[in-house]
């Protein structure tokens, strides 16, 4: 699992997923932490829920966050 | 930096009001009829941005921008009218959602801001407002404010993975409010006292929606649609009502009783149960159909198990970890072996190695393909496994289910190490060549996720499914590709949390009610909804700053070995209102900076050390420090936008305070002379330090007034010095 629970990140790019959808742009540069990483398989590919800062908390695939710090 | 959520982003409200602004104070607006429409149209926008707006604002905004656009006799007027009206006709949602809910998520309009907690709660719950009403004994009217959002209280006081604790801003001074606890408290209260009811319902709309599935998505509709006068019938797999909270949170988590508590609620609200139906099996669509349900919803969740696919699964029979939980909320009690080894590291896979415990399993091994840190579960889950003597294997990885005569005799796995993949920070498990070894046991239970059921939805051709394997919907409706179809829960997240299937239930009640209605459904996911606005609970700086997060006492850990007892025994009535006490109120106060920034640079005190405004970087916070420079002069408080900041004179004594945190209580001198009001001491000593005095001649021990000074002094007719 690259995420963990707690972990502070940044929405730092569009992803290409089918889950990402164009209401979500706006999202892109906010700062958030991790509140429910993906809890069973530790697949790379799972939505892991993000509260963001100011814009409440959503499902996002994986490949849209990067780690403020560990 | 302030908080970003105060700065960095637009509203087209305010957006709309400042571009009116500067057109009335360019002078453009030279026709007075049209200055006048303008400033009318200015003033009805401030209602809106301030929470004073009611139905007839906008069509009144309409209307004398429609009058502005069309008859101005000049051009800056017509710019002007078109500017507002298509403002409102690109944002009607936006203008319409601040009228109806007193709400800007934004954060442009500070008073209708929510707080992050709210922001950060998948069912939007207003947080702060509820927090603040158990910190005054409002149990049942803290209820009240949760089931506008949630309709299950005390299930989520229990369960819930408590997002809004991570964004809570007392985190960033100490320990988030224990925010799930409070509410689980008040439920209990509120339950006990016979204080906890259902709001009055809608007048019945004659239209009837199905719902399957009666777990927290299901019901959370379910709910939502009674309330608004639509008959609901919900179908269920297994004989009674929960779902995955039921069939997949144990008894010492979430007692049975809390749940039929809850659900009793939605029954008296009429909604109708149907139990030990399976949809697909029992049921068809059609037959629904056929009975005049105008609307459908599926909640059915991801109930089936992830298979391991190692040797020995099948012939020495791998227990399902969520199968194993269900059988056992449902009432088995045999032990699945003497010696059990789960697989797996999350939530689950915690529950099924402590549920085996408790059915008398003289030992559980949890086998885990990673390390503790990336474990997934509940950091509270896995330290109270431990407590009970669940043993942990980890960087484990299983390879074959080893057994004799169709009994499993051990788990053969290898040992791992954590290595880094080409082009990928991840850290993925690698077997070690050679470390192969066998766990003794005569039960192996997978516990590596669950994925959603589609066989029984086939019926339902058009529907259309993620490459995940979920049911795709409009996120923001809920709607599936089917007209008239809706989605929500794990059957559209996967596996998730809770308080996300009620969130997403709740909204998938708005979407029906729309459908059922005709009317379009919103673009954009709604916002949370601010309810009330509660009056602060006054604390001394001191106490708020010395007010820790209370423990949670726990069930001894022999009766947590062999019993089902809830776990979790709850805090005292005492350690609860003082954890509401130690709320923020981020509701009211933005933490936009403009205190700080005041008191700093235009005033030159610093009194206010506010770390906790940076989101990013937070740095130490003292409310007692404000005590110790503070002058109480008010500037902080009148450059507030929120009214967050508060100075007042009371009982001879000027306080200042923060929501309530009251930072500073000075005592008020009075002039001797006249006896008006001149301000605390070290107020009068700032201002001294920076005028020159009016004049020697009238100097006196005695504390008066700049207007009895003066008349002192033009009574002793001296030369009073020159301002310079």
């Amino acid at each position: 699992m690259v995420f963990r629970r707690g972990q502070r990140v940044e929405v730092f790019q569009r992803s290409s997923d089918e889950s990402w959808k164009s209401f979500m742009d706006e999202y892109i540069g906010r700062h958030g932490i991790v509140v429910d990483p993906d809890t069973s398989v530790n697949d790379p590919d799972a939505l892991i829920e993000v509260s963001l800062e100011g814009k409440g908390t959503h499902r996002l695939p994986q490949d849209c966050l990067r780690v403020l710090e560990d | 930096m302030p908080n970003p959520t105060c700065a960095d982003q637009s509203c087209p409200v305010t957006d709309t009001i400042s571009t009116l602004e500067e057109t009335i104070e360019s002078g453009r607006l030279t026709h007075p009829k049209t200055r006048r429409i303008a400033e009318e149209v200015h003033e009805l926008l401030e209602d809106v941005a301030w929470g004073r707006a009611g139905e007839e604002h906008l069509p009144a905004i309409d209307s004398l921008a429609g009058e502005l656009a069309e008859d101005s006799p000049i051009q800056a007027g017509i710019e002007a009218g078109k500017m507002v009206r298509s403002s409102l006709d690109q944002y009607r949602e936006v203008f319409t959602s601040h009228v109806q809910t007193h709400n800007c998520p934004t954060g442009a309009c500070v008073k209708l801001a929510p707080a992050p907690c709210q922001m950060a709660c998948p069912s939007g719950i207003d947080v702060p407002t509820y927090v603040s009403l158990i910190g005054e004994g409002k149990d049942a009217e803290a209820i009240e404010v949760i089931r506008k959002d949630n309709p299950f209280p005390w299930v989520c006081g229990l369960v819930c993975t408590r997002p809004c604790e991570f964004m809570c801003v007392r985190g960033r001074i100490d320990k988030p409010i224990s925010i799930k606890f409070l509410k689980a408290f008040a439920a209990e209260r509120a339950m006990s006292e016979r204080r906890y009811e259902n709001p009055p319902k809608e007048p019945d709309k004659g239209r009837k929606v199905c719902i399957i599935g009666a777990g927290p998505g299901g019901m959370s509709c379910a709910y939502y649609l009674a309330l608004k006068g639509y008959g609901v019938r919900i179908i269920e797999a297994l004989p009674t009502a929960g779902g995955m909270i039921l069939a997949g949170i144990p008894r010492y988590r979430l007692p049975r009783e809390v749940i039929d508590r809850e659900v009793a609620m939605l029954e008296d609200l009429g909604v109708e149960f149907v139990f030990s139906t399976r949809f697909g099996e029992d049921l068809a669509l059609e037959d629904l159909k056929q009975e005049g349900f105008d609307a459908f919803f599926f909640a059915i969740g991801a109930h089936k198990a992830f298979k391991l696919n190692i040797p020995g699964e099948t012939e020495y029979g791998l227990v399902e970890s969520i199968d194993f939980l269900k059988r056992v909320a449902l009432g088995e009690r045999r032990r699945p072996g003497k010696r059990v080894v789960v697989i797996g590291g999350g939530n689950v896979a915690i529950d099924a190695a402590r549920t085996s415990l408790r059915l008398g399993s003289v030992e559980a091994i949890l086998a885990y393909r990673r390390t503790r840190a990336e474990m997934p579960a509940d950091e509270e889950e896995v330290e109270q496994a431990e407590e009970e003597g669940i043993r942990f294997d980890f960087l484990t990885v299983p390879v074959e289910i080893v057994g004799e005569n169709g009994k499993t005799t051990g788990l053969r796995c290898l040992r791992a190490e954590l290595v880094a993949r080409e082009g990928s920070k991840r850290m993925s498990p690698v077997p070690i060549e050679g470390s192969e070894f066998v766990i003794e046991t005569d039960a192996v239970i997978g516990a590596i996720g669950q994925r959603v059921d589609k066989e029984t939805m086939l019926e339902l051709t058009e529907l259309a499914w993620t490459r995940r394997n979920t049911i795709d919907v409009n996120m923001v409706s809920m709607e599936t590709s089917e007209p008239g179809i809706f989605a929500a829960g794990d059957a559209v997240t996967g596996p998730a949390t809770v308080v996300e299937a009620i969130g997403g239930g709740k909204r998938a009640a708005e979407g029906i009610d729309r459908f059922l209605k005709g009317i379009p459904q919103p673009k954009m996911p709604p916002v949370p909804v601010r309810r009330e606005r509660v009056a602060c609970t006054e604390v001394p700086a001191s106490t708020k700053m010395i007010l820790k997060r209370p423990e949670m006492p726990l069930l001894n850990l022999d009766r947590r070995r062999t019993t089902f007892q809830q776990v979790e025994l709850g805090y005292s009535e005492n350690a609860v209102r003082e954890e509401a006490r130690r709320c923020l109120r981020c509701d009211i106060c933005r933490r936009c900076g403009e205190c700080v920034e005041v008191c700093r640079d235009k005033m030159d005190v610093d009194a206010l050390q506010m770390g906790y405004f940076d989101f990013d970087h937070p740095v130490e916070t003292d409310f007692r420090k404000t005590q110790e420079r503070c002058i109480a002069c008010g500037a902080c408080a009148n450059n507030c936008p929120n009214q967050a900041m508060q100075i007042r004179d009371e009982n001879g004594e000027r306080v200042l305070s923060l929501c309530g945190t009251v930072l500073n209580r000075q005592k008020i001198i009075h002039c001797t002379e006249c006896g008006a009001v001149m301000g605390p001491n070290r107020y009068l000593d700032y201002i001294q330090k920076r005028i020159k005095p009016v004049g020697d001649v009238v100097a006196t021990d005695k504390m008066v007034c700049d207007a009895c000074l003066r008349k002192k002094s033009a009574t002793a007719t001296v030369d009073i010095p020159s301002a310079k």
